[in-house]
């Protein structure tokens, strides 16, 4: 029992979060509305809207060295500054500071700050369809989703209509549509692609991203004004984030306490009740072991992270780890891949342009496997992300030639481009793991995560598609001097890890139920990418806020009836 | 890490041999520089830049002050390889024009020097793409494409370049999907 001194009683709330990224500010805003007194804490420091976004209306003369990272930059921070750039270092972590171990080269992006990634995200909201819940059960991998579309199809709807997401509808089984702000608009090349795919035998779709940028204000937000300097923090609101709607929405109920600098070490837990009672927490700078206790607790420290503190929760009761009775806790580790693709070049619409710099572009869904298709060498799918646009300097520079001539063909506007590449489904592996190294220990005492992750012979397969497929749209498109890539980047590299917690019927097989609940440590949730099942395609933001505030709502409720 | 910094090393050795380069070259770029050797020849900078992106009618990479981004860049952002070549190439760059026009670089008329931005331009190219490749990732970029591609982005994302030499739009506001060029349209400066 660990409520035993007088401190207890002000360190005790009705709920704790554990990180305010994107699922945490949803769950710290969702408990606090239910009138919860919640504790929302977060390892890194405090970030305020607007305010602490420093090069949010920098030019880019405004940069000493450019967009370019130091060799200081590179060497201290050897994972990080493949991602970060003077424009947003500040929001990312770094390396030195906060080790893991790469048992196979992999990139843990993160960002340790109130608002964790949500302030640097990539804004791509797609909602999942019963293709990808089915998808492990008809295919006998893994284990099968706890849910299905239409347990998730309102909190979609709830979760769209407060966060404000721009999109068009396009009425298809596999992406259903959500509720939509204005759509942003593709450009002539990206239309002409559009044409031409519509116009083939298959008939594929492209339409514009659905993106949580706003293209009229929204909840005394934005508009957007189509300056995509987003990953810097925007001073207009125009992109939802943590730090510019969910907390600011939380701390007006007057029910949240925000806790910067507290790095969640443990979550303690009670033989005798059989629960969770609280968490301990370490302060990053005075390194003061803390404890604060709750009813339930919510964990959304992102998906390794979340996984890594049950890991470090050991009691007797579970000595592998909190909620690891089923020994997967920690398996299961994904990512999408999104390293293969195609460019080309398009001769026509030499005298159009475009004005403003959309934060985002095309999107062709998912068409592999909608059924199962004959004659495809791999399991699941992809869809094609992708943006057109006029070559610009950057573009032209590595042409020969200087002086007058070459400065005229360097400041106009060049040839139309388009690049696209796969978003791919990941399988889940059981051998794809995090787990804590026995000897190695963060500056906090905390042991170093280690991750060890590859892609397969599936993931492999569906690269050498995405490749050939999305080359031969180009060619049919009349585009010229099409190229296809496989960049071979890392796992890690999309940001979209999940798994390592997965959600299940089977407490023998599963880690969580299907209201994201500990199987029996019924007062903890995990709500942030460590409870995905399966990998699906899409960019995974938005199913985690849906499922967050799904879990919310049961937890609140299952409080009331004293089932927590 | 070490393992791969060595084989990068025996193969580097190794093409070394097959190529133009000799071994003590390779060595000899991997001294660690003293910023002045930078900062001593900013007016030199200066004017190669301005050879590249010269002054029309619009501003010039001179004007634009694109020399002290190019020192920025190759004192912070460069590894000593390549900050190494560079110097090596500006010394060459001067020993040359002596030989072949009996003056400085900065008594050479604009002819002259676009004459010498030639001869690096043409040195720094091999025959062969592959040995490019193999050279830019082995030996660093060479002296005339580091000048080259940092005052293109120097003068870029300079407040004259970009706003006057490209179109700057500081808040967009809106997207327009599809607009007619204007004549004599300049590109975006950013994207």
């Amino acid at each position: 029992m660990h409520i035993s001194d007088k401190s207890s009683e002000k360190n005790t709330y009705d709920a704790i979060v554990i990180g305010s990224g994107i699922s945490g500010g949803w769950a710290a805003m969702e408990l606090c509305k239910k009138g919860l007194k919640t504790l929302l804490l977060e390892r890194g420091r405090d970030v305020e809207h607007i305010k602490d976004y420093p090069t949010a209306n920098l030019n880019p003369w405004d940069f000493k060295n450019g967009f370019n990272n130091t060799i200081k930059d590179k060497q201290i921070d050897p994972v990080q500054s493949n991602v970060y750039n003077p424009e947003n270092k500040h929001f990312y972590v770094s390396d030195k500071e906060h080790p893991y171990i790469q048992d196979k080269p992999f990139n843990w992006f993160r960002g340790y700050q109130v608002g964790g990634r949500s302030l640097t995200w990539g804004r791509q909201c797609y909602r999942w369809s019963d293709l990808d819940f089915e998808a492990n059960k008809n295919d006998g991998i893994g284990v099968d989703w706890p849910i299905r579309y239409k347990d998730l199809e309102y909190w979609y709807d709830y979760v769209e209509s407060f966060i404000g997401v721009s999109g068009k509808s396009e009425k298809l089984a596999q992406l259903p549509d959500g509720v939509f702000l204005p759509p942003m608009e593709l450009n002539c090349v990206e239309k002409h692609l559009a044409d031409s795919l519509r116009k083939d035998k298959e008939g594929h779709v492209l339409t514009i991203a659905r993106v949580a940028n706003l293209t009229r204000g929204w909840d005394n937000r934005g508009p957007c004004q189509n300056r995509n300097l987003c990953t810097r923090g925007c001073p207009f609101g125009g992109y939802f984030s943590s730090n510019s709607s969910t907390i600011p929405a939380a701390r007006a109920t007057g029910n949240l306490t925000l806790r910067p600098f507290s790095v969640a070490a443990e979550i303690l837990y009670d033989d005798l009740q059989k629960k969770a009672v609280g968490v301990k927490v370490i302060d990053a700078n005075s390194n003061e072991i803390l404890e604060y206790y709750a009813k339930i607790i919510f964990v959304n420290a992102s998906t390794i992270a979340s996984t890594a503190l049950l890991l470090n929760s050991k009691s007797e009761r579970f000595p592998n780890g909190l909620g690891n009775d089923s020994g997967q806790l920690g398996h299961n580790l994904m990512d999408h891949h999104s390293s293969a693709g195609a460019y080309g070049t398009f001769e026509g619409y030499k005298d159009q342009y475009y004005k403003g710099r959309r934060p985002c572009g095309f999107l062709i869904p998912r068409f592999r496997n909608l059924k199962n298709d004959k004659g495809l060498d791999f399991k699941r799918g992809y869809n094609i992300q992708g943006d057109g646009e006029r070559e610009g300097w950057e573009d032209i520079q590595g042409e020969s030639g200087f002086g007058k001539d070459f400065k005229e063909k360097l400041t106009a506007p060049g040839k139309w481009t388009i690049w696209m590449a796969g978003w791919g489904e990941c399988l889940p592996y059981y051998e794809n793991k995090i787990s804590l190294d026995e000897y190695e220990k963060d500056k906090w005492g905390l042991p170093l995560i280690r991750i060890n992750f590859s892609f397969k012979e599936n993931e492999y397969k569906m690269m050498k598609d995405i490749e050939e497929t999305s080359a031969k749209m180009l060619r049919n498109a009349g585009f010229v001097d099409v190229g296809s890539f496989n960049y071979h980047k890392p796992g890690g590299t999309t940001i979209h890890e999940m798994g390592t917690a997965r959600m299940g019927r089977d407490p023998n097989t599963s880690v969580l139920n299907g209201f994201n609940q500990v199987h029996a440590v019924k007062n903890v949730f995990l709500t942030d990418g460590s409870c995905m099942t399966s990998s699906a395609c899409q960019n995974p933001s938005l199913t985690y806020m849906a499922l967050t505030a799904r879990a919310c709502n049961y937890a609140v409720d299952q409080l009331n009836k004293g089932e927590l | 890490m070490n393992r791969r910094t060595s084989i990068k090393s025996i193969l580097g050795l190794s093409f070394i041999g097959a190529s133009s380069f000799s071994v003590y070259k390779w060595i000899n770029c991997h001294h660690t520089i003293d910023p002045d050797s930078f900062l001593s020849r900013k007016e030199l900078i200066a004017e190669l830049a301005e050879t590249i992106i010269p002054s029309t009618d619009t501003p010039g990479a001179k004007e634009a002050k694109v020399e002290n981004y190019i020192i920025n860049i190759l004192l912070n952002c460069t590894a000593s390889v390549e900050q190494n070549l560079f110097l090596n190439g500006l010394t060459e760059l001067e020993s040359y024009t002596e030989r072949q026009f009996q003056r400085t670089f900065f008594n050479c008329s604009v002819n002259d020097r676009n004459k010498i931005l030639e001869y690096f331009e043409q040195r720094g190219v091999y025959k062969y793409t592959l040995f490019n490749k193999v050279s830019n990732r082995l030996l660093g970029k060479s002296f005339f494409s580091q000048l080259k591609s940092l005052t293109i982005d120097g003068y870029c994302l300079s407040q004259l370049g970009a706003t006057r030499g490209l179109a700057y739009d500081y808040i967009p506001g809106n997207y327009a999907a599809c607009i007619s060029l204007t004549p004599n349209q300049k590109s975006w400066a950013t994207k």
